[in-house]
Formats: C-alpha cells, sequence, structure tokens
C-alpha cells in the first residue's frame, strides 16, 4: 500500500526505540520534564486549577488511581488527572515554550504520567519507557507545525496547543500503551475530531483548558483507538475537498516523517525549548530584559531609581494583538501584557511570581508608569519566537534617551537556562507544595530517568 | 457585545415565548432524535464508548437511552447518548447544515436527571432549554455564508453544535447573563472537528463530544470558571472556524422570532447522508418504471449504465463503500440499493448487504455526473437518476424534494412509525407507547425524568 503522511506518522509512533534517542534529546527533555512538573505544582495553588480539581471531584470517583499535582491523597481517573495537571500546568503561562510556537510538554507529561498510573504492576513501564513516550509526543508535535508556514509565526486563529498538543497527547500515550500500527493510526484520526480551540480565550481564565484538555483528548484518543474505535487513516494528508487535519490551517503542506532507522533525528535535537524564568507569555521575556537594562543605565545615569525623570516610555515590539494591552486589568491579562511586564521590571528590577498578584497590578506607581507608555512596531520586528526582539527607550525630562534592547532573553533557546537557573525554578515552584525532600527525590528521579525501572513512582 | 446580547437571550427566554409551531416541531425532533438514539444504543460504535466511559462511575448519575442495567455520570451519559443518536447518520438535519437535535438532547436529559430530588425539572423547562440550544446553533450557522453549502472543513456539529449544547445547559441550570457568557466562552474551546473523520466510525463521536463538552463548559461556567467575553465577536473566537464572519445581534426578547418557526427540520427516512435521500427517491421512482415497463419485475442484466446527477459533494462520492460508515456515505450504494429493493431501511446497510454481489455489479455500471447548477445546498439539491438499457432506450426520474425534507415533512404517522420502529429494537411496547404520550404532552409534564 502506498506510504501516506498518517501512515508514516503511526509507523514512527509505533516503531520507535529508546536507542533512537540521543544524548542531547534525553538531556533536554529531562529538563523539560524537571520544569513541567515544578510548574504544575506551584500551578496546583491558582483558582483555576481550584475549579478544574473541584468539577472533576464533583462529577467522576470511580477507578481513582492517577495523582493530581501538590495534593497528595486525592486522586483522580487517569484522563480526568491528565486534564487537571494539564490545567495545573499552564495555569500562570510559566510552562515552556518550542519553536515553531506550543507549550509542548505541558499537553504530554500529564497524560502519561497519568496513564503510567493506570497500568497493572506488572506491566508499568520503565524510565526509559517513558522518556521515549515524552519524546514521541514532542516529536510529533513538532513534526505537524512543520506542515504550515502558518506555524512559524506567533498565532492568530487556534492556540497551538490545543491543535498540535492534542496530537502529541495522543501519539505519547499511544507510545506508552504500545499500541499496534494501526491502533496509532486511528488514535492521531481520533485526536484529531478534538483538537482546536479558538485564540480568544488566550488572556482568560479559560486558557489554561487548552493544555488540559489537549492532555486529556489526546489521551482519550488513544483509549479508544486501544479498544478498537476507527477513524480516518488519512487524517494528516492532503484530502480535496474534506479537510482533514488541514482544516487547522489555511496552508498546509504534509510531509511523511522518516522510519526510525538508525538514524532518526528528533527535532529536539537541532531546536531547543525555551524557558521562563516568570509566568507571563514568553514574548513578555524580552521586553522585561530590555527593561531591566534600561533600568540598570537610569541609575547610573541619576543614582537610583526614579520614575519622576521618565516622561515617556517607548516600547517597541512585534504586532500581535493579544499581548498588546495598555492597562491590564486581570492576572491573566497582566500576563499577556507587554506594557505591564515592562513597566513592572522598571520599577521593581525583577518580575516573578508575586508581581501578578491583584495588589501588585493595581498598585498606584504601576499605573502612573503605565500611563507614561507609547507602543510602536517596527517593521522588522517579526512577531515570530525567532526573530522577534525587544527595545525599551526612557525619554527623560531632561531630554536624554536611555535605551535597553533585548534579542535574545536568558531562557531562550539561543540563551538556555544553566542547570543551576533551572534547578532554582523547580525548587522555588515546588517548595509552594512540597516539602524538601520530596523535592530533592524529584530531582534525582528526572535526572536519572533513563535508569528508573518504575516511572509510576514520578 | 453580541456575545453579551446572546447571554442576555439565553438567560432571558422564557416559556411564554415558545410559539406552538415551535413546540410542535420541537417535539417532533425529540421524538425522532429518542428513537434514533435508542435504535443506535445497538452499534458497535456506541458498544465502544460505553465500554470507554464505564471507567468512570459515580454516585450523580444519568442513565443510557434504553438500558437501566447500570449508570453514568451525566457527562459520560450525554456523550454515550450522542453517540448513539448520531451512530448510524439517522438523526435530523436543519438549514443552514447541521444536526440540530444530537447535540442538545442528550445533553439536557443527562443533565435534568443527575438534578437532586428536591429540584426536578419540569418537561416545559426541558423543552424550552432544548429550543435554546437549537436557536443558537440556528443564529450562529447565519454569520457565515460558508455555512449555507455542504460543510468541507469543519464538520458543523462540532462547531455550532457544542456552542448549543453549552446554551441549553446553561439555560437548564438557570445561570446568570455572565456565566452564560463564560458557558460559551469556555464551548469554544472545545468546538471543531476536522470533516475528515465523517464517513468513519468516529463521525458519531463528534454529535457526542458536541454534547458532553456543551455540558462541561456550563458546567465549568457554573464554578465560576471564566473565558472571553467576546467569544462570538471575535474574528480569534468563533471567527476562527470560518473564513468570513459576520456575527449579529440577536432580535430583542419581546415576541421573540425562532427560527425554527421559519425553518423547520429534515427528518431521515433511512440512515444515511441527507444528499442520499433525493437519490433514493428518484432511484425507487425510476425503478417503479422500469419494472412497470417489462411486466412486473427487475430486469438487472438489461442494464448497461446508471447516471446520476447529484451535486458535488466530494465525501459523499464513494463508488465502491467497503463499510457500513462508507455505504452511508455513498450517492452510488444509495442508488442502487434502492434500485434493486425497491426502498431503503435500516436493513440496507447491513453488512451482508453492502457486499451483496448483485449490488456490486450494479456499483460498476453507476456514474455520477455534477451539473453546474446543481448546488451543495441542501436548500436547493435535486438528484437525476437515468437508467440506460442495452437496447438504447432510457428511463429516467428527478427528485427535488424528498420525502421528509422541510419543504415536505414526514407525517405524524410516518413519524411515529419510524419512532417505532427504532425503539423497538431495545424497549417493550409500553415504554414505546409511554415514550410517544410524554414527548406529545411534554408541556404539562411536571417532572421530565420520566422520559
Amino acid at each position: 500500500p502506498e506510504e501516506t503522511v498518517t501512515s508514516s506518522f503511526a509507523s514512527f509512533i509505533q516503531a520507535v526505540q529508546p536507542e533512537h534517542l540521543s544524548k542531547t534529546v534525553r538531556h533536554r527533555s529531562k529538563r523539560m520534564i524537571l520544569d513541567s512538573i515544578g510548574v504544575g505544582l506551584v500551578g496546583s495553588t491558582t483558582h483555576v486549577f481550584d475549579i478544574a480539581l473541584q468539577y472533576c471531584r464533583e462529577l467522576y470517583c470511580s477507578v481513582a488511581v492517577s495523582s493530581v499535582y501538590g495534593k497528595p491523597g486525592v486522586k483522580l481517573s487517569p484522563t480526568l488527572a491528565a486534564f487537571t495537571n494539564g490545567v495545573a500546568t499552564h495555569s500562570m503561562d510559566f510552562d515552556d515554550t518550542w519553536h515553531p510556537a506550543t507549550h509542548p510538554s505541558g499537553a504530554v507529561l500529564p497524560a502519561i504520567l497519568a496513564a503510567s498510573q493506570m497500568l497493572p504492576p506488572n506491566t508499568k513501564p520503565n524510565g526509559m519507557d517513558f522518556l521515549l513516550a515524552f519524546n514521541v509526543g514532542l516529536e510529533v508535535q513538532g513534526r505537524l507545525m512543520h506542515f504550515s508556514t502558518e506555524a512559524q509565526d506567533i498565532p492568530k486563529r487556534f492556540h497551538p496547543p490545543s491543535v498540535v498538543g492534542t496530537m502529541g497527547s495522543a501519539a505519547a500515550t499511544a507510545k506508552l500503551l504500545s499500541l499496534s500500527m494501526a491502533q496509532c493510526t486511528h488514535a492521531l484520526g481520533i485526536a484529531a475530531s478534538l483538537a482546536g480551540a479558538p485564540m480568544a480565550n488566550a488572556a482568560t481564565q479559560a486558557k489554561p483548558l487548552h493544555i488540559g484538555n489537549a492532555a486529556r483528548l489526546g489521551f482519550e484518543a488513544a483509549l479508544l483507538a486501544a479498544r478498537g474505535m476507527e477513524a480516518n487513516p488519512l487524517i494528516l494528508d492532503e484530502i480535496p475537498g474534506c479537510s482533514g487535519f488541514s482544516a487547522f490551517y489555511s496552508v498546509y503542506q504534509p510531509k511523511p516523517l522518516s522510519t526510525p532507522s538508525d538514524h532518526h533525528e528528533f527535532l529536539l535535537e537541532k531546536q531547543d525549548i525555551a524557558f521562563k524564568r516568570f509566568p507571563a507569555h514568553l514574548g513578555m521575556h524580552w521586553v522585561v530584559d530590555a527593561a531591566l537594562s534600561v533600568r540598570n543605565l537610569l541609575m547610573n545615569y541619576a543614582g537610583s531609581f526614579s520614575p519622576s525623570l521618565i516622561r515617556t516610555i517607548v516600547l517597541k515590539i512585534p504586532v500581535s494583538k493579544y499581548i498588546n494591552r495598555p492597562f491590564p486589568s486581570s492576572e491573566h491579562q497582566a500576563r499577556h501584557s507587554f506594557q505591564f511586564n515592562a513597566c513592572a521590571a522598571l520599577l521593581d528590577g525583577e518580575v516573578g511570581l508575586s508581581s501578578f498578584t491583584e495588589s501588585s497590578i493595581h498598585r498606584q506607581e504601576l499605573r502612573e508608569l503605565l500611563d507614561k507608555v507609547v507602543v510602536e512596531h517596527p517593521e522588522d520586528n517579526a512577531a515570530n519566537f525567532d526573530k522577534m526582539y525587544g527595545e525599551v527607550a526612557l525619554l527623560l525630562h531632561s531630554g536624554d534617551v536611555l535605551t535597553g534592547k533585548c534579542d535574545t532573553f536568558y531562557g531562550h533557546w539561543r540563551k538556555p537556562l544553566s542547570k543551576e537557573s533551572l534547578l532554582k525554578k523547580f525548587r522555588s515552584n515546588a517548595s509552594h507544595v512540597l516539602p524538601e525532600e520530596k523535592i530533592e527525590t524529584i530531582i534525582a528521579m528526572v535526572d536519572n530517568l533513563e535508569n528508573l525501572s518504575d516511572s509510576s513512582q514520578l | 457585545t453580541i456575545t453579551g446580547n446572546f447571554a442576555n437571550v439565553i438567560h432571558g427566554l422564557n416559556a411564554n415565548h415558545l410559539t406552538d409551531q415551535v413546540i410542535q416541531r420541537s417535539k417532533r425532533m425529540i421524538l425522532d432524535t429518542l428513537g434514533v438514539g435508542l435504535l443506535g444504543t445497538g452499534t458497535e460504535v456506541c458498544h465502544k464508548v460505553t465500554q470507554y466511559s464505564k471507567i468512570y462511575s459515580s454516585d450523580v448519575s444519568s442513565t443510557i437511552w434504553g438500558h437501566l442495567d447500570f449508570r453514568l455520570p451525566p457527562l459520560y451519559a450525554a456523550f454515550v447518548n450522542g453517540v448513539a443518536v448520531h451512530s448510524m447518520d439517522f438523526d435530523d438535519t436543519w438549514h443552514p447544515a447541521t444536526h440540530p437535535s444530537g447535540a442538545v438532547l442528550p445533553a439536557v436529559i443527562a443533565l435534568s436527571e443527575a438534578f437532586p430530588q428536591k429540584k426536578k425539572t419540569s418537561g416545559l423547562d426541558l423543552l424550552l432549554a432544548f429550543n435554546v440550544g437549537i436557536e443558537v446553533q440556528g443564529r450562529l450557522l447565519r454569520f457565515s455564508s460558508e455555512a449555507r453549502n455542504i460543510p468541507k472543513r469543519f464538520h458543523p456539529p462540532t462547531v455550532v453544535g457544542t456552542m448549543g449544547s453549552a446554551a441549553a445547559c446553561a439555560k437548564l441550570l438557570a445561570l446568570d447573563r455572565l456565566k452564560c457568557k463564560n458557558a460559551l466562552a469556555i464551548a469554544a474551546s472545545y468546538a471543531g472537528a476536522p470533516l475528515a473523520n465523517a464517513a468513519t466510525q468516529t463521525k458519531p463521536l463528534h454529535v457526542g463530544n458536541a454534547a458532553k463538552h456543551g455540558l462541561e463548559a456550563a458546567c465549568l461556567a457554573s464554578q465560576g470558571l471564566q473565558g472571553n467575553k467576546q467569544i462570538l465577536d471575535m474574528e480569534s473566537g468563533i471567527g476562527a472556524f470560518y473564513t468570513d464572519y459576520n456575527p449579529q445581534t440577536l432580535p430583542t426578547l419581546q415576541s421573540y422570532p425562532w427560527l425554527l418557526d421559519q425553518q423547520d427540520v429534515a427528518i431521515k427516512r433511512f440512515p444515511a447522508h441527507l444528499g442520499t435521500h433525493w437519490v433514493a427517491d428518484a432511484a425507487c421512482s425510476v425503478r417503479r418504471k422500469l419494472v412497470e415497463s417489462s411486466d412486473n419485475f427487475l430486469p438487472l442484466d438489461k442494464i448497461e449504465k446508471v447516471i446520476l446527477k447529484v451535486p458535488e459533494v466530494k465525501y459523499v462520492n464513494r463508488p465502491s463503500p467497503t463499510s457500513e460508515h462508507e455505504a452511508r456515505h455513498s450517492f452510488q450504494f444509495v442508488a442502487c440499493s434502492a434500485l434493486l429493493d425497491g426502498s431503503m431501511s435500516v436493513q440496507s446497510f447491513a453488512s451482508a448487504n453492502v457486499h451483496r454481489p448483485a449490488l456490486r455489479e450494479l456499483l460498476h455500471k453507476t456514474q455520477l455526473e455534477h451539473p453546474p447548477d446543481n448546488t451543495p445546498s441542501f436548500e436547493s439539491l435535486y438528484c437525476e437518476v437515468s437508467i440506460t438499457l442495452r437496447d438504447g432506450s432510457t428511463i429516467s426520474d428527478r427528485c427535488d424534494t424528498f420525502y421528509g425534507h422541510w419543504r415536505k415533512p414526514l407525517k405524524k404517522e410516518d413519524l411515529e412509525k419510524k419512532f417505532q420502529s427504532n425503539a423497538s429494537s431495545v424497549l417493550p411496547a409500553e415504554a414505546i407507547e409511554g415514550i410517544l404520550e410524554s414527548v406529545y404532552n411534554l408541556e404539562n409534564i411536571e417532572d421530565c425524568s420520566v422520559l
């Protein structure tokens, strides 16, 4: 039978083995796993998480075998645990970002964690299986995004995690459950019918649901496929007159995956991930680093930071409607506001978890600074996480101009977080809900993941 | 905003707004949907999702239509029943195109069963919520000119059906305006499945998921979750599913003009894609002519060619279907099947019938033509069947409006007959009579869980 794009994906998912994971890929993916868990743990303290958990507990109980981040003793059914943990991971927009743009780990990790707890004791996947499944989930997401040039830029129509994340979760779970090739094909097909959420809910409390649902629904698709449910075996291919996965893009050029022979190159090998240093949209990180550098200049100039010296603040940023908010009124909006993040950085000298609390958002001094902000969209500033930059210029009353520019923020894939910084982020996040020894245990386990005999311990 | 306006209407509509015609039509839809769902619980796809959903069970629970032996949490009951309704492609179709009832009824019934003892829903509440769900779907479909034609990209029940289910559940839960808005916003993030899974076993899940996710959105909104308050206004909201999107506000609540009043639904007479119903009527009529002119028997071997003039709809163009799902989405299959048997029924799609040699032979002789005046819209399409015999003569007939279409609605007896035939696959006669009575008298029932 002719090789279709869809079947090449199914082949890959089914046939890829741990040996195919290169050292770089293993290393990078373990960093992602650690960061994702930490972000999920701190996310379990949010309001949106409470709602999701409450909802799941009220409606379901039985076969409660899967754990929930930050709530020892609470168990849910596997897909709901995946949902809840996915919501936790994205609740503060603190999770990793890739290029082309999506949040890959949050859609995959909760699903395979829950799935591994679901399997009977004698068939538990070991650490290597787990790491492999995780990477399958990432790889599928990355490959799908390469099918459309639209995916290269910051999204406008559909929120990528809800499109490719669902597919990645289905692929990863299918791998973990060792589904046959036909079942893998159908898992992808069923997942496509569960994918796709519009961008408009970004910057609202509902956005974390996108990742929660990607994890949960991809997982469900794999479970349904495991029970024999069938879908369109050409879901990823071009089907004239009747859209498959192409429905989510206006330009779509699918390409088959090479079968994993000895030299399959995972995308993660060539393209690393960005980890966030504070919980806000990735675009914010450029302006914050630029703002911090210009703040230093101002302090050198004037001896201390005095906002009264500033007449106007000019932000040079790419065009992207959903992160351009002059006066955010909620934490969700604040996390998606160039203006807010720049001013918070200028005022406080740093941006962290506490920058987004209600009281912090509505501070008088901050509002005063926000009033002075003017936004410009230079033509050379592309709305693309690989190419964009952030520039903050302070026009002082004295007539002097101080500028700070950031091309690559610390944490971006071109300037990755050091091991110490990553661990610091994890420890800080996890300490909101876990005691120190547990924290250290998790760090050790993830570091040594390939050698773990039972990944459900995680 | 339009979103706010929708929330206002969902919140503000009450039983007094329902007109007689709307009540009558919607009760017909409810009856048909129940029958189709009961029948559907016997399908393979339904067995699979039931097995799957049994993973979850809980204290709060709802029933699977026709099966009182176990219960599922409301979400999964809505899911399973929604799948049942669409499992054979036997459920109603509207214009602009979608399957409105299957996305809404399972959700509102499951929800009404889940209420605590002291807060029963009346038949009228159910009827109102049902109609809110239908109305919202119809209004959303009018926001894009793409929706007027048979779909190509996203399967409409997954886009508007999810929103309709959320609206209906929000109504039944009596959510305030703000929460109605959020229910719509959250539901949008669950909407949208690509058309490619039509004609596969996964298609019924589209309706099941629409019902389930709409219900979930309403429940999450009820718990306080918030989404984008302009979800219907923005291009990056529900507009994401269309290439041209022009939302409009709803009419005021004063003597509210329901869409169901102006535009009825089509009810299917046999379980296949709506487009095939024109083909079946034309084919049956040609067969009659042929049989009359040949001493009352069907001269199969004398048939040289069968030509079907149909609109261009790729996913219903299947010259040689191999599964029941494909057969239900094949102009060619339905034409040949109708020519052979003189009528179409549930049985026409049984595996043995799909693979009959006589049928396969006839399929080989069948071709499609797409006249430019035959537009792919359920409002205007037609079908012409023309048979060329070996001696060169041709017999043909044309169908513009099949029996069951909104221009030629099923009579009450025939609607009941369909229901009885469907329901009898799982229910005893008295239960069937009981449901018929309850639905007919729905507005006056105090406690709709008797349903």
